[in-house]
């Protein structure tokens, strides 16, 4: 048909548009130039010797990644009944808690960052890098939330029903016949919430300092002082893992539809 | 209740009390006295209304391109069949779901001096010399374009998703070309989600960070790059609160106002 | 030539894997046609290549005169009442009906009396204003049945129309679509797999099988006289027995079962090219049957395995000649605890099929 013709060219432009850019990143990662160049002129891997040589790469991705499983697994403990009480029971006022409990996604992470900064600063002196795991905290907890209530919301109640008619308490049923039914669930809320916080830059630029950064904020840092393909080849590789991650979860947990 | 407990103790002390901290920050005079001062202040600096008007600007721009393109695109993937949806699927996921800074990168490489277009124009011979497109407002565009794409196409599928196939074929059968029957009941039946794509794409745009801090540097500020030029180089933490306030206002206006929206009788 | 013509039709859901294969299908002006079949059979696939949804593969859809083949459905004036209605869910009753009337660009001025008059005609007055959702199952039906009716179709196509309803409104809209199709004189394409709907409704049946038409013929003919092994399966010959020819007069024949004699006085279209010697099968009807004690003609001996108290009827689960036969006999069940009895079917109950 003739218009589903200019629908697939749309498409086609479009994943051009989201695709390519990835493609050319990783071209280029593989420059012999010092200046960013495209198409390169030669073929090298001194960038990515670059990248494992410059010691607050490493420092930072070890921190985004402690920040990032710290934060998770917090985010977890404190959605998992929230989004349980959502799913399973009525009560009264509970479209007002249900915006209550979103409201980290739709306030903007910069001011979540900048807040947490002024508020710490200003009544204790905790240490920015608590900061950092509560900002984070905050911003990936309706994140699980939603997840684990979608996944909730496929688990028939009345199996949970028929494990209490048996004689499980329900903490008992919950532990024993719900939280193995929604284990997908939780993995994809684990993985994406751990890679929403991995990449995060707008509430951890306000929550890092001195000796204290998360490795977007250092490629950030890093690419207002030097022009080279560092960052290239530094991107290349998150690229890659982000695409194995991605593919694996879509593959094993279906997790495009907790999107 | 017990079990919304954690979670609400949590966000009360960590996430509401620093918001309402710096609210009444941004309300507090020099003598602890109530005060909107501020607030006139940055809004009648003219640098403040430039960044303001330049970075709603840029959302009006990204959002209706993002619709344009996003629509037809997610029609399309709700009607292959499911193997090819699920690669399709994943391929808008994949730039979600990678870092922001990779993905802004990209654009030096190809907007940049030496980049892929002025190497392709400069060969061509349509360019005389290297055109400078980093640091514009179009390539912060193009940045947050490629940003929000993928969700303006998410929500519209999940929304198609529920359009029932024979509530289209109705249509065909009484009359309607695809367009129409496209414009007629496909919109107004994912017009819910068409509100969710827009109001995240557009808060998007105004909050973005990263894209206009990459793209757009010190010479094409937009609210975020303002507000952390503010606050953490010109150590003006007044005038970050107050754009902090207004950013969070903004923000809650766009989602009030445009859930307000209802699917207008389009027959 | 007839109103519709399907000629030579391959079509189906996917290139290369027709469900129709070289189908030809023809129905007149003013007919009620049901498509009946189980699901599978290939019905659906034909409505939907008459409205225009499926595009043929290859030969030609003919409506009144016109040649249809490659036209698009919003361009055939055809009206389709879907299984699950395909409500406009967003439009209110009057905007649902308004559509096609709308599409069509029929003059402002007379849609609100075209749609008054149809929504009158499914007694449906008052209920302009409601959305689909605010509507009950028999509502709904009617909505759509209006909404493809006001735009005057040349033809309406109905896919399994009552199969979401509860019995008693299945009843109800049956008699609607009756009283309908003879007030408006319309051509009606039914699709059903229901044989009580098709016996009721039509004026002729069609049923299909496997994607190719098994018999076409009056309600009686398909009940009464089913050409095939699978229709008379289909229309409630569900009992077999197996047999050889041994005699066979001008509307007589007679078959042995098992050293049991059984005429049969049902000439059937097969039947009639039979001879002495051929292997075929007998089909009856389980409340065609009757058991008693004697012997003799039409009769057979068995074995009651279970009886089932069905109130004004028994079921009986019986065993002969090695296959399972149901019978119904009206009242209780037999007293006694009789276990072998003879069965007994009447020569003009008995039709006989090759196989």
């Amino acid at each position: 048909m003739k218009n589903s013709k200019i629908l697939i060219a749309i498409m086609a432009l479009m994943f051009v548009f989201l695709i390519g850019p990835f493609v050319v990143i990783i071209i280029s990662s593989f420059s012999n130039d010092a200046v960013m160049r495209f198409p390169p002129r030669g073929f090298s891997l001194q960038w990515y010797e670059k990248v494992l040589n410059i010691q607050m790469f490493q420092t930072t991705f070890w921190m985004s990644l402690k920040t990032g499983l710290a934060a998770t697994f917090t985010a977890l403990l404190l959605g998992v009944p929230v989004a349980y009480t959502n799913v399973r029971f009525r009560y009264p006022g509970k479209n007002v808690l249900e915006l209550f409990f979103s409201s980290p996604a739709i306030v903007p992470g910069l001011v979540i960052g900048f807040s947490l900064l002024r508020f710490f600063i200003y009544v204790t002196q905790v240490p920015i890098l608590l900061g950092l795991y509560l900002g984070h905290t905050a911003i990936l907890f309706p994140y699980t939330v939603r997840v684990v209530s979608a996944s909730l919301r496929n688990f028939d109640p009345g199996i949970e029903e028929a494990a209490v008619s048996l004689g499980s308490t329900p903490l008992h049923a919950f532990f024993a016949v719900v939280l193995p039914n929604i284990r997908s669930g939780l993995v994809a809320a684990f993985i994406l919430a751990f890679i929403t916080s991995f990449n995060n830059v707008p509430v951890s630029l306000f929550l890092t300092g001195p000796g204290v950064a998360t490795l977007p904020i250092q490629m950030l840092i890093y690419m207002e002082y030097y022009f080279d393909p560092t960052i290239s080849a530094l991107s290349s590789i998150l690229i890659v893992l982000t695409v194995i991650i991605v593919q694996a979860a879509e593959k094993l947990l279906g997790i495009s539809k907790y999107m | 209740m017990l079990l919304l407990g954690p979670g609400a103790m949590f966000l009360l002390l960590f996430f509401f009390s620093p918001l309402l901290f710096v609210l009444a920050e941004s309300l507090r005079g020099a003598q602890g006295q109530v005060t909107l001062a501020r607030y006139g202040e940055v809004l009648s600096d003219a640098q403040f209304r430039i960044v303001f008007v330049r970075t709603l600007k840029m959302a009006l721009i990204v959002t209706p391109i993002a619709v344009i393109v996003a629509y037809p695109s997610a029609y399309l993937m709700t009607k292959v069949s499911a193997g090819k949806k699920s690669i399709l699927m994943s391929l808008v996921i994949l730039p979600l779901m990678t870092s922001p800074v990779a993905r802004t990168y990209a654009w030096i490489v190809i907007l940049g001096k030496y980049g892929i277009v002025n190497q392709t124009m400069g060969a061509l011979g349509l360019f005389k010399e290297p055109a400078r497109m980093m640091y514009t407002e179009g390539a912060i565009i193009v940045g947050l374009l490629q940003l929000f794409l993928p969700i303006m196409v998410l929500t519209l599928v999940s929304a198609m998703e529920n359009v029932q196939e024979e509530v289209e074929e109705a249509a065909l059968s009484l009359g309607s070309g695809r367009i129409g029957c496209f414009f007629r009941v496909i919109v107004p039946l994912s017009f819910d989600g068409l509100i969710m794509g827009v109001t995240l794409v557009f808060t998007g745009c105004i909050t973005a960070y990263v894209t206009p801090a990459i793209l757009g540097g010190a010479k094409v500020l937009t609210l975020a790059t303002l507000m952390r030029q503010e606050a953490l180089v010109l150590m003006n933490w007044e005038a970050a609160t107050v754009i902090a306030v207004i950013m969070i206002a903004t923000t809650l206006l766009l989602y009030n106002g445009l859930r307000l929206f209802k699917p207008r009788n389009l027959v | 030539m007839s109103f519709i013509e399907l000629t030579n039709i391959d079509a189906g859901y996917e290139k290369g894997k027709p469900i129709l294969k070289d189908f030809h299908v023809s129905v007149e002006q003013g007919e009620l046609v049901s498509l009946l079949g189980p699901s599978g059979c290939g019905k659906t696939t034909t409505l939907r290549t008459i409205a225009g949804f499926i595009m043929a593969e290859k030969g030609k859809v003919v409506i009144g005169g016109r040649d249809y083949s490659n036209v698009p459905p919003n361009k055939r004036n055809i009206g389709l009442v879907f299984q699950n209605y395909a409500l406009f869910p967003h439009l209110s009753v009057y905007d649902n009906v308004a559509y096609g009337l709308r599409r069509r660009k029929v003059a402002k001025e007379l849609i609100p009396e075209k749609i008054a008059n149809v929504l009158k005609l499914v007694s449906l007055t008052g209920y302009e204003k409601r959305l689909p959702s605010e509507l009950s199952g028999g509502q709904r039906q009617r909505v759509a049945l209006a909404r493809s009716i006001v735009i005057e179709p040349d033809l309406l196509l109905l896919d399994e129309p009552l199969s979401n309803l509860d019995a008693k409104l299945r009843d109800e809209m049956r008699a609607e679509l009756s009283r309908l199709q003879h007030q408006l004189g319309i051509t009606m394409i039914y699709v059903t797999h229901d044989q009580v709907e098709a016996l009721s409704l039509s004026s002729r049946i069609i049923v299909m099988n496997e994607g190719n038409i098994e018999q076409m013929g009056t309600p009686e003919d398909i009940y009464e006289r089913p050409a095939t092994p699978f229709v008379a399966n289909f229309v409630g010959f569900d009992n077999s027995l197996t047999g050889t020819v041994r005699a066979v007069q001008k509307h007589r024949v007679t078959v042995e079962v098992n050293g049991s004699s059984f005429v049969s006085t049902r000439v059937t279209q097969v039947a009639g090219g039979l001879s002495p010697g051929d292997q075929v099968a007998l089909f009856f009807r389980p409340d065609d049957t009757s058991l008693t004690d004697e012997a003799g003609e039409n009769t057979i001996a068995g074995e009651i395995l279970y009886v089932n108290y069905q109130g004004n009827t028994s079921s009986y689960a019986l065993k002969v000649d090695q296959e399972s036969i149901r019978a119904v006999m009206p009242g209780r069940p037999m007293s006694g605890d009789t276990r072998e009895i003879r069965m007994r079917i009447d020569p003009e109950k008995l039709i006989i099929e090759r196989v």
